[in-house]
């Protein structure tokens, strides 16, 4: 990486933390899809996430994906408003069908007093 | 000054919460094998857990990313995920042994059974972790560790021969049982840089949203409430070789290790002893605990913190419930928590380098890091350790083959 324009997709961005409008911590990006690649002027068109997209990612990947439970979610790139440590997404995690671990978790959590 | 008190108060905790059952455990054994001569180590272990706390640190203030998601970002999914079971594996086990020390303790002070106890300590560190906030666990186990500070004491009066105690310091090699000695070295540095302090602090940075402007506080923190740390371990090594080497015992019970206060200073020092151990490694199983928990959120993308409450951040929540739960039918097995401790810490040292490494390459990524990136002593620092931390990993386990975990 030479500055700070430029980005290097593999360091920059995947693997990152996603965060929603309302801060948010709501998934990994797991994989980035990427379009007109043939064309000789390939750009990322989305992000992937979620546990069957971690097929793509190695064999460890491939034994994770077999076992863990959840949706692949397609967010368009688009949708990103800012990338520092972290992608920063332009609407909240419930609009985008992110998160959806944690909600689904919520119900085991929120009948215990003080949470 | 209301800051500069919260400062102090700040590093107060940190000096009392640097001891856990690894450095009670390798540094009491150490100095009852070869009383002063393994000082030096502790001093090497005690920089290195500096530098890469300090590096985990600014990362974290300038990024308000922790250590895992540096792990996944710079090791990618399949290496990222090996990093993540081994170190969820030697949490677990670091966990299990510090709450069965805690049941140790709380066995001597009151005489109850200790499975009993095993299930009363998980329950109570459960409910602090649930009821108080961050900050508050950090200081209340923090000052109670202090008491800790009696071995200072006691060293001093058991009157150690201070010129052997200096020799102590200079590093060198032992002329007898080569082989345990090396063992001992690998064990004192692994008690030192255990992972989970860098992943428990880096967290708590963005648990407490610390920024740059708080990278002074970072480095002092850091250097003072490690370094002072270091001091409680010097105190262990000392008593225990003032103490044990001569009667030659072996502490294996965790209940030895205060008797190295109550022989200079009597039931006052006992309890204090006692107190102390009691206070460091609860307060280490809430920070193994917490880990583990931050891990796993980290690596997946989870929402996570005790900032959160347990209801935002409930995959996190459930995480260290099940640790707790692991830990319990781990150590309820009656398995020995000072054996445990010494395979979690030699695991641990293994696992080493897939932390530090990626923490070194993200502070060095002036994209990620602009002006706060590593400068050359953080580099020069970084990259020696590293080299030590390799070594070190790799000769770990033939050593604890080897000497029979130090035994001979």
């Amino acid at each position: 990486m030479s500055g700070p324009e430029e980005l290097d997709l593999g360091l920059g961005i995947l693997d990152h933390q996603l965060v929603d409008s309302e801060g948010r911590r709501c998934g990994n990006v797991d994989d980035l899809e990427l379009e007109d690649v043939r064309e000789g002027s390939p750009r990322v068109a989305a992000i992937l996430t979620g546990p069957p997209v971690w097929g793509g990612r190695g064999r460890l990947g491939r034994l994770a994906s077999a076992v863990a439970r959840g949706q692949t979610v397609r967010i368009p790139w688009e949708e990103v408003e800012k990338i520092d440590s972290a992608v920063h997404l332009r609407r909240t995690a419930r609009e985008l069908r992110l998160g959806r671990g944690d909600d689904r978790a919520r119900r085991w959590v929120k009948w215990v007093p003080g949470s | 000054m209301k800051r500069l008190f919260e400062v102090a108060l700040g590093i107060l905790a940190a000096i009392g919460g640097f001891v856990d059952i690894g450095d009670l455990v390798f540094n009491v054994e150490a100095g009852a094998k070869f009383r002063y001569q393994l000082l030096w180590v502790v001093v090497v272990g005690v920089v290195g857990i500096i530098v890469y706390s300090e590096m985990c640190g600014r990362v974290a203030a300038v990024s308000k990313r922790a250590v895992f998601d540096a792990i996944r970002e710079r090791l990618g999914f399949g290496l990222g995920l090996g990093a993540l079971v081994s170190s969820q594996v030697v949490n677990l086990m670091t966990l299990a042994a510090e709450v069965g020390g805690l049941a140790l303790v709380l066995q001597l002070l009151s005489g109850l059974p200790y499975r009993a106890l095993i299930v009363l300590g998980i329950a109570a560190l459960a409910v602090v972790i649930w009821v108080a906030p961050f900050e508050w666990i950090e200081r209340i186990f923090g000052y109670g560790g202090l008491t800790l500070l009696v071995f200072a004491v006691a060293a001093i009066k058991l009157h150690p021969g201070w010129g052997s105690v200096a020799h102590g310091f200079v590093p060198h090699v032992s002329s007898s049982d080569r082989l345990v000695y090396a063992y001992f070295v690998v064990g004192l540095l692994g008690a030192a840089m255990t992972p989970y302090e860098v992943y428990f602090y880096s967290s708590g940075v963005v648990e407490e949203g610390w920024t740059p402007k708080d990278l002074g506080l970072n480095r002092t923190n850091a250097m003072i409430g490690y370094g002072l740390g270091g001091f409680l371990s010097f105190a262990l090594m000392i008593t225990a070789g003032a103490l044990f080497l001569p009667l030659g015992i072996e502490p294996q019970l965790i209940g030895t290790v205060a008797l190295g206060a109550q022989v200079p200073l009597g039931t006052i020092g006992l309890i204090l002893a006692l107190v102390g151990i009691l206070f460091a490694v609860g307060g280490a199983a809430i920070d193994t605990c917490f880990s583990g928990a931050y891990n796993a959120a980290q690596y997946f993308g989870w929402e996570w913190g005790k900032y959160r409450r347990p209801s935002g951040a409930p995959r996190f929540t459930i995480a260290w419930v099940v640790l707790l739960v692991l830990a319990l039918l781990v150590i309820i097995t009656g398995i020995d928590p000072v054996m445990l401790t010494e395979y979690a810490v030699i695991f641990s040292v293994v696992a080493l380098p897939l932390t530090y490494i990626p923490i070194l390459l993200v502070a060095n990524d002036k994209s990620y890091m602009g002006r706060y990136a590593n400068g050359k002593l953080a580099n020069a620092f970084g990259l020696f350790y590293l080299v030590v931390i390799l070594i070190v990993a790799v000769s770990a386990i033939p050593l604890m083959v080897i000497t029979h975990q130090g035994q001979g």
